[in-house]
């Protein structure tokens, strides 16, 4: 099983700073392959979340992530790529296992089951639906969109049950019958080569699961400790992670869109640069406009190498490639070095400097694996990098908080004279 | 300049060193150093439009905050810039205009932008005097510098006692925009001249 939470690669990123670099200077272009499968290594099992917050992480990890890869899922039904088809099944299925035990073990054994049943279902569902829009067959396609929209239901009644009413069913259900909209919705638009459109719904899917990862988590505690899930800072965090975990799957998307055309490039990048204008925006709230223009400019740099790696793969330019992995080495100290300047050394420069080349890796080596149709690996790459940028996203935001919460104005305003007191008592 | 400041500087300089590599903004007008000078031929669909990327950049700032207008309590006032006063609380306009904190977000950007306003000067009523009446659903309107205006809706109105402001709520980061305007209510102190709670209305972006 895979690590479950980001907060494990946290305080692994905090800690593992010396490792990183013998890490990364060692790492062949795949990633860690176990010695019996040649697959892959796959992450042990975390512990179970011990609070609020790291279950609401973990969920809202699990649904994001869960959205993306059927979203892919549905598209290898769409393009007919058998062998991705068969490695997002398989991971679907360890996903919906592992989901399931941190749904156990936040609502308890009996309802953790009763959820995997209906997520399952969900999951058979959504790949009929892919298979009818395929197929050009408009009766099979209603027919999977029925049984979505009943499995929608079912999440609502069972989530009301499971959180003893304090979730509506209706609530839950509108929340799920959105998602099954969006992943059939983006599915019509790629089919019909409306990639723009799909690319955009699929971040809006994925935002929109983030969030129903949260009120899961808050569903599945008494009010007082659900009340820390709703706490300014927490808030905060899960706002950054959700930005930085969708910055990591967008340049996924792009990247692999490199190879299969132009348009579909363009509407991959199109939700890149949105995610990148939403980060910039969010950090000028935090750091001010001068510094997010910085922050803007360094984070621009990280983006066109990622890009320019897999560009040059799609090129098989070997020459590029290198020049490619040596900009992004560049790019990646400017960036470290800024927001270990804007965290005022909370996280020093050296572990940042390794997590963010860790992050560069990750989708090095995702788009290799992908550009040989090894799909598995591809995707095993994307869950781990993904997992490690919410990390790293969770040890900003908490620097961050720090270095803020001094900075913040204190108490209450003495904003009146007492002229019109009498009148008002 | 900062310590923060001189560091970034610094260490920019002592990276541009150690790489060699390019500076912001100019990277895609050379091509880099180990490439071919002739890119081979394109293998996949992509590559083409993908050697075009560019990153979005162009973040501007936005306006400041001019005025402020909510209809049902006649409010119209002009907006001063706010910074911190030597106790670490915000400083406070003049009794007859509203002003904004200038140290936080702008109204419409990410986070909460907060307003400030007196309910009263020694004499009679000032800016905010009816701030107490706004209800959920009320609008309210703040223009800018640039002429453009934004629009919030009222979540919300509170009193809480000074003693038990809510300084997350008001002031801390989030990525969601968001106003917050404050005055004083509920009692108040002759012997202190203050009153003794503050009211807050809480508003999200509104159409």
């Amino acid at each position: 099983m895979r690590s479950r939470t980001g907060l494990v690669v946290l305080v692994m990123l905090a800690l593992g700073a010396a490792a990183c670099d013998s890490n990364t200077a060692n790492r062949s272009s795949s990633p860690p392959t176990t010695q019996a499968s040649g697959h892959p290594a796959e992450h042990q099992g975390a512990a179970p979340a011990t609070t609020p917050k790291e279950l609401a992480a973990e969920l809202e990890q699990y649904f994001a992530q869960h959205t993306l890869i059927a979203v892919r899922q549905m598209r290898s039904v769409l393009t007919a790529t058998p062998d991705y088809r068969k490695a997002a099944d398989a991971e679907l299925q360890e996903y919906t296992e592992e989901l399931g035990q941190v749904v156990a073990a936040a609502y308890g054994d009996a309802q953790g089951d009763r959820f995997k049943q209906i997520w399952q279902r969900g999951i058979t569902d959504f790949s009929s639906y892919a298979d009818a829009v395929a197929a050009n067959d408009a009766s099979a396609k209603q027919q999977a969109r029925a049984a979505l929209l009943a499995d929608a239901d079912a999440y609502g009644s069972w989530l009301a049950e499971a959180s003893n009413g304090r979730a509506k069913a209706s609530d839950a259900a509108t929340v799920m019958r959105t998602h099954v909209e969006q992943l059939m919705a983006q599915a019509d638009a790629y089919a019909a080569h409306d990639y723009a459109k799909a690319y955009q719904v699929e971040r809006e899917a994925y935002e929109h699961m983030f969030t129903a990862g949260t009120s899961l988590a808050k569903a599945s505690l008494a009010p007082k400790a659900a009340a820390a899930i709703d706490a300014p800072a927490e808030k905060l965090r899960a706002a950054f992670a959700m930005l930085l975990g969708e910055h990591m799957q967008l340049v996924i998307d792009t990247q692999r869109a490199t190879f299969a055309g132009a348009p579909e490039f363009k509407a991959a990048a199109a939700q890149v640069n949105a995610n990148t204008t939403a980060l910039t925006k969010g950090m000028g709230a935090i750091v001010g406009p001068k510094k997010a223009t910085e922050f803007e400019d360094a984070w621009a740099e990280h983006v066109e190498g990622l890009l320019d790696y897999s560009t040059a793969v799609a090129s098989n330019d070997e020459a590029a490639k290198t020049a490619a992995r040596q900009e992004m080495r560049g790019y990646g100290a400017r960036l470290a070095l800024y927001l270990s300047d804007v965290v005022r050394n909370e996280v020093p420069l050296e572990p940042l400097t390794n997590a963010l080349g860790e992050h560069d890796q990750h989708l090095v080596d995702q788009v290799n694996a992908y550009a040989e149709k090894r799909y598995g690996e591809a995707q095993e790459t994307e869950i781990h990098g993904y997992e490690q940028m919410l990390g790293v996203a969770n040890t900003l935001v908490a620097a961050i908080q720090k270095t803020v919460k001094p900075q913040l104005p204190v108490g209450g305003s003495q904003t009146g004279g007492g002229g019109t007191a009498n009148r008002r008592r | 300049m900062t310590g923060a400041g001189r560091r970034l500087v610094a260490g920019a300089a002592a990276l541009a060193l150690l790489v060699g590599c390019s500076q912001a903004g100019a990277r895609r007008a050379e091509p880099a150093p180990a490439a071919t000078s002739q890119p081979p031929e394109p293998t996949v669909p992509g590559v083409d439009v993908a050697r075009g990327f560019r990153s979005a950049r162009g973040y501007r700032a936005t306006p400041a905050p001019v005025r402020l207008e909510i209809p049902k309590i006649g409010v119209a006032s002009s907006l001063i810039p706010l910074g911190r006063a030597a106790d670490g609380t915000v400083e406070v306009p003049p009794w007859k205009v509203a002003g904004w904190y200038a140290r936080g977000p702008r109204p419409g950007d990410p986070g909460s932008a907060v307003i400030l306003g007196h309910v009263d000067s020694t004499g009679g009523p000032a800016v905010f005097f009816r701030l107490r009446e706004l209800r959920r659903g009320d609008r309210i309107e703040v223009r800018r510098a640039d002429g453009s205006r934004v629009r919030f809706v009222v979540q919300r109105t509170a009193q809480y006692d000074k003693r038990r402001f809510p300084t997350d709520e008001v002031y801390y980061p989030t990525l969601t925009p968001a106003l917050r305007l404050v005055t004083c209510g509920g009692e108040f102190d002759y012997t202190s001249g203050h009153y003794r709670s503050n009211i807050i209305v809480f508003a999200r972006l509104g159409t």
